[in-house]
């Protein structure tokens, strides 16, 4: 369904991702005078923050921090946003001269002409996992992405659509345009930055941990979900029966510090978010139990050890072990039995939970090495985009003119790909003005 | 003018809904004089409410509009733009908190939630029926920036600053630039050392007509604010003439029969109190340490570029924002901490890394070679309540690169680690798995039974329960002791004080919001970067520089700024000159004028923050507030007080 259909537009500044350090980037272009496009993948703006409940330390909620925000970008009058487009290719010309490819997925509905109503949602016969709730719970093929979605627009899934008609047919506003092609936009730019995130730990790579097996084996996305205003039900309870669990395992390190599934590093948040969790969970069912099953507690940041303590202090339970098996019972409950070191006593240990939490760590977006046909786009060694002169200009990446910006070069937590972003955004800002 | 008022309730996802009946909150104050429509929201801040907001003002031509959320310090300028958009003055616009006021505070008691958010919205309202359309006030803004501290992040700002094509002055406190980092050798995680960091950094920087840098310079006044500080800069001068012969400045240095600790050394060699600061000396000029120097005149006699006339200057500095980048102190450990002052080799973190610069073939301390290191980590940080109850952040890292150095420089060293749980957070995770590798040892301790150090008569000896070996009792015959100290706030901090700089918990200057405004402080137009904000290595030091340095030039580019309209207002005919008004005041934005005969207060409205300090000790009730006018006050605390 490629159409021939070909623009050339330029910018100063090609942002791809839509994320929370993109996003920050872009505003950041756009307030100092310079025309941004800002690229996302999604059918949102606002990366994986959006999706969150509260952020540590502070507890702040994240969709409050990050909604006025993604509000601001998608208004400002120098950004221009793809949302559903991927880069296709970028060539540097020379210096402050890039020519890109971007690719527009058709969303199958006219943004500005949509009002949200949900009617073709209602409309649609075809159910399928919400991958924006993280496969927790069901949505149909036309579909609003989430509530807080920028821009809130339905799209179809294509893939999924049984194209039966029903949604064009009780769409108030006609929006829903089936004759949608893929377009290739040509774009000129004079300096990019990639803000191309992070992606997930898949538990499925350790099976000995059950996840996909088990239903009350979840991710800590998932249980993000549970714990966000947005939440999809109205409770924190265990997906294999809608129990409220009451003793809850997180699993940390799960996919990070390991070289047996390829990656050795430290994941740099997990340990954070957890216990947030945890101090969430405290909140949400007083009466409940949560053991977090860690190597090393890395409360590192500002206000994180505090934030550690105070977790201690309210009761949640901190078991220095690595858990090496987690197995269901077999009365059928449900629950799960952790196999694992207690390494304070120095010996092995099984203990029972209702529900587990897989701590997931970091692992890199590859997608950006795939963006530059002529020049190399340098990764490091565990595939992230490697950082040329990562003491003195953090954001240079192997290419001048093209800089790093948040979780891209490598895990960091919120503030971290705030400032990071901050620092690609100067260091743009520089190379545009030196032409 | 009739006010036409819309009021809007805000779910907050379930942070306000979840305890306050919201539906019952709008129902209650629906027909509230003035109220011409009530609406809830799921998030009043989110793109498609905005929207909503701006068609309804226009539609409704609303001249009041209320939002009853979340703190105004998140969203106070969110919906005063909303107001902005839809064509309404954002004067006319008034927050209600009805969560961290009332959701979060009453999360037991809903059905009190939700009376207390009725109160809090018909304040609100109130307050609307009030509010009129103000201007902001235009100020000019200096384009220039004043940077506190040559650090690398002093410096990388600076460098960005002049790439803006914006003047900067760069206030070194030191007679050398570069900071800490210029005392450090190969680093984390490139292995690049503190002198190439800084010699890059410097070269760049000097080169640039628009950076003028001041060593030795302190700031010692700071009057004005936000577009124009006026600073007074006191310049200590260095005694020594920059262009020098350097054999005879070497004659010069000899011959000086001071000797006096070495700061950049950090106290483990001397000097003379005539020195040079090898390996980073920029600029590349000696210095005579006044405080030390006897005037004996030794070394004036040999080197004639030794001018003891040169003089102490004050240069008036005008500029828009000031970037503190003020950076750290080590922790000194107290003595007998540890053993540290009590046994002949323990030495902390710094001192050891400038023993490894020093010492080229063996590691030697007090001419004994060095073979067992220990390693004590979380010196000074993750204190018990009422200490340092942070973590640092860079030392274990640091430590663990030192060891990997250490043990490349010197093979036949051990080193052990005593540690509390190892944070080599990222990718700095694969130095840690490098110094397993390389064999060192790691014991970690219980909390609350942390590593002891006794001395044996020649050495230290290290004793530990060893969590890692399921608690058994370990003891190291160490040669060395490692304290791994960390990051404390600067012990003479006189600048953040003269700018009012607000700390955290940590004593480190706080930024306004960690996620929204995190180079940003309270006293407005001035930026926090590096270390001075809390422990950051060099990258997240960098990080924050420019950060700041955009913020910075945000304020100042335009050469005029916009400041909040609200600021206190002084009747001429009430006021008396009793002076009470600016005793009170915080800002020092008051003083008296002439009006006639009279003397009578004069409020400078760039300086003027409205905070309102003022107006309760006026024993005339002269001075009133722009949009917290006592109409509004009352009228507010009638519709809180009525059941």
């Amino acid at each position: 369904m490629m159409s021939g259909q070909s623009k050339n537009i330029s910018f100063d500044a090609l942002v791809v991702g839509g994320g929370i350090a993109g996003g920050e980037a872009a505003l950041n272009l756009a307030s100092t005078g310079f025309k941004v496009l800002l690229v996302e993948k999604e059918l949102s703006i606002g990366g994986k923050m959006i999706m969150l409940s509260k952020v540590f330390p502070t507890l702040d909620c994240a969709a409050c921090i990050t909604t006025p925000k993604v509000s601001e970008i998608s208004r400002h009058p120098n950004i221009t946003i793809y949302t559903g487009s991927e880069v296709g290719n970028i060539n540097k010309i020379a210096e402050n001269n890039f020519e890109a490819t971007i690719i527009r997925k058709p969303r199958y509905v006219v943004i500005e002409d949509c009002t949200a109503c949900q009617l073709c949602e209602q409309a649609c016969p075809v159910s399928v996992p919400d991958q924006y709730q993280y496969n927790l719970v069901g949505r149909k093929a036309a579909f609003i992405p989430f509530s807080i979605a920028s821009p809130k627009a339905a799209a179809i899934d294509i893939d999924n659509c049984i194209l039966c008609g029903a949604c064009e047919k009780v769409c108030p506003t006609n929006c829903i345009d089936f004759t949608q092609e893929t377009e290739e936009i040509q774009i000129s730019v004079k300096t990019v930055i990639l803000a191309t995130g992070f992606k997930l730990f898949d538990p499925l790579l350790m099976p000995r941990y059950g996840f996909g097996l088990f239903k009350n084996v979840i991710t800590s996305m998932q249980m993000e979900r549970e714990l966000a205003p947005t939440r999809p039900f109205n409770t924190v309870l265990r997906p294999g029966d809608g129990k409220v669990p009451d003793k809850i395992a997180y699993v940390l390190c799960t996919g990070s510090r390991d070289a047996s599934i390829g990656n050795p590093i430290c994941s740099q948040i997990c340990c954070m978010y957890s216990i947030k969790q945890s101090q969430l969970l405290m909140g949400a069912l007083p009466m409940a139990d949560v053991t977090i099953y860690y190597l090393n507690i890395r409360s590192f940041g500002k206000g994180f050890e505090e934030f550690y303590q105070q977790a201690k202090g309210m009761g949640v339970n901190f078991v220095k072990g690595k858990i090496g098996k987690i197995r269901e019972t077999e009365n059928g409950n449900g629950n799960l039995i952790l196999r694992y070191e207690d390494i304070n006593e120095g010996i092995v240990k099984e203990a029972e939970h209702d529900m587990v939490i897989l701590s997931v760590g970091v692992l890199p977006n590859q997608d950006a090495s795939g963006f530059f046909p002529k020049e190399e786009l340098k990764l490091d060694p565990y595939k992230f985009i490697y950082q040329a002169d990562s003491l003195i200009s953090p954001a240079r990446t192997s290419i001048d003119g093209v800089f790093v910006a948040g979780t891209a070069s490598g895990p960091m937590d919120i503030p971290d790909s705030i400032l990071s972003a901050g620092s690609a955004s100067a260091e743009a800002i520089s190379y545009l003005i030196q032409e | 003018m009739e006010k036409k008022i819309g009021v809007y309730v805000c779910h907050c996802g379930g942070n306000i809904s979840d305890y306050v009946d919201v539906e019952k909150v709008r129902q209650a104050i629906e027909d509230e004089g003035g109220v011409m429509l009530a609406k809830t929201t799921m998030f009043a801040c989110s793109d498609s409410n905005q929207k909503d907001m701006v068609d309804d003002i226009k539609k409704n031509d609303l001249n009041g509009v209320v939002v009853a959320s979340c703190s105004p310090k998140l969203h106070l300028t969110t919906f005063g733009n909303v107001s902005e958009r839809a064509g309404l003055n954002k004067y006319n616009y008034v927050h209600a908190n009805i969560r961290e006021q009332v959701s979060w505070a009453h999360s037991d008691d809903k059905a009190g939630a939700t009376e207390k958010a009725i109160h809090i919205v018909r304040a609100a309202i109130a307050k609307a029926r009030f509010t009129e359309s103000l201007e902001p006030n235009k100020i000019e803004a200096q384009k220039a920036v004043a940077i506190i501290g040559s650090g690398v992040a002093g410096m990388k700002a600076a460098i960005e600053l002049s790439n803006m094509d914006c003047p900067v002055y760069i206030i070194e406190r030191e007679f050398f630039i570069g900071g800490r980092v210029s005392q450090w050798g190969a680093m984390f995680t490139t292995n690049e050392t503190g002198k190439e960091v800084v010699t890059r950094l410097y070269n760049d920087m000097i080169r640039r007509p628009n950076v003028t840098v001041f060593t030795g310079a302190e700031v010692i006044t700071n009057v004005g604010s936000i577009g124009d500080f006026k600073l007074k800069v006191k310049i200590t001068p260095r005694y020594v003439k920059e262009k020098c012969d350097r054999g005879k400045l070497q004659q010069a240095i000899d011959a000086c029969p001071v000797v006096v600790p070495d700061e950049f050394n950090f106290n483990i060699t001397s000097r003379k109190a005539i020195y040079h600061n090898f390996p980073s000396e920029y600029p590349q000029a000696a210095v005579i340490d006044m405080k030390s120097c006897t005037r004996c005149g030794k070394c004036e006699s040999i080197c004639d570029n030794i001018d003891f006339s040169q003089k102490e200057e004050i240069l008036d500095i005008h500029v828009g924002s000031v970037l503190m980048a003020t950076g750290f102190d080590p922790y000194t450990p107290h003595d007998g901490e540890f053993g540290y002052n009590e046994f002949a080799n323990v030495v902390t973190l710094p001192q050891f890394k400038r023993m490894i610069e020093l010492n080229e073939n063996k590691l030697m301390h007090q001419g004994k070679e060095v073979k067992n290191i220990a390693y004590i980590y979380c010196v000074g940080s993750r204190q018990e309540e009422g200490g340092n109850t942070y973590c640092s952040r860079y030392c274990c890292t640091s430590a663990i690169h030192a060891s990997l150095l250490v043990k490349k420089k010197y093979p036949s060293v051990y080193n052990y680690h005593f540690n509390r749980g190892i944070r080599t957070y990222g990718k700095q995770e694969s130095l840690y798995y490098d110094s397993s590798a390389q064999g060192d040892i790691y014991l970690q301790a219980y909390e609350d039974a942390l590593p002891v150090v006794t001395w044996n008569g020649s050495n230290s000896i290290v004793k530990i329960n060893d969590i890692l070996t399921g608690g058994r009792e370990m003891e190291v015959e160490a040669d060395l002791v490692v304290l791994v100290t960390g990051m404390v706030p600067r012990a003479e901090n006189s600048v953040g004080t003269l700018f009012k700089l607000p700390k955290g918990r940590d004593k480190f200057f706080n930024e306004i919001h960690m996620k929204l405004r995190p180079v940003e402080t309270f006293i407005d137009g001035v930026t926090i970067a590096g270390a001075c904000q809390g422990p950051k290595n060099i990258m997240e030091s960098v990080n924050s520089a420019l950060s700041a340095a955009t913020k910075s030039f945000s304020y100042v580019s335009k050469g005029e700024l916009e400041t909040e309209p609200i600021v206190a207002v002084i009747d001429p005919v009430l006021c008396t000159w009793c002076d009470a008004c600016s005793k009170a005041c915080p800002f020092d934005a008051i003083s008296m004028t002439k009006d006639g005969t009279k003397s009578i207060a004069l409020i400078n409205n760039s300086v003027c923050k409205g905070c309102g300090m003022c107006l309760p000790v006026c024993p005339t009730d002269a001075i009133e507030l722009i949009a917290y006018s006592n109409n509004e006050i009352e009228s507010m605390i009638d519709a809180l007080a009525h059941d």
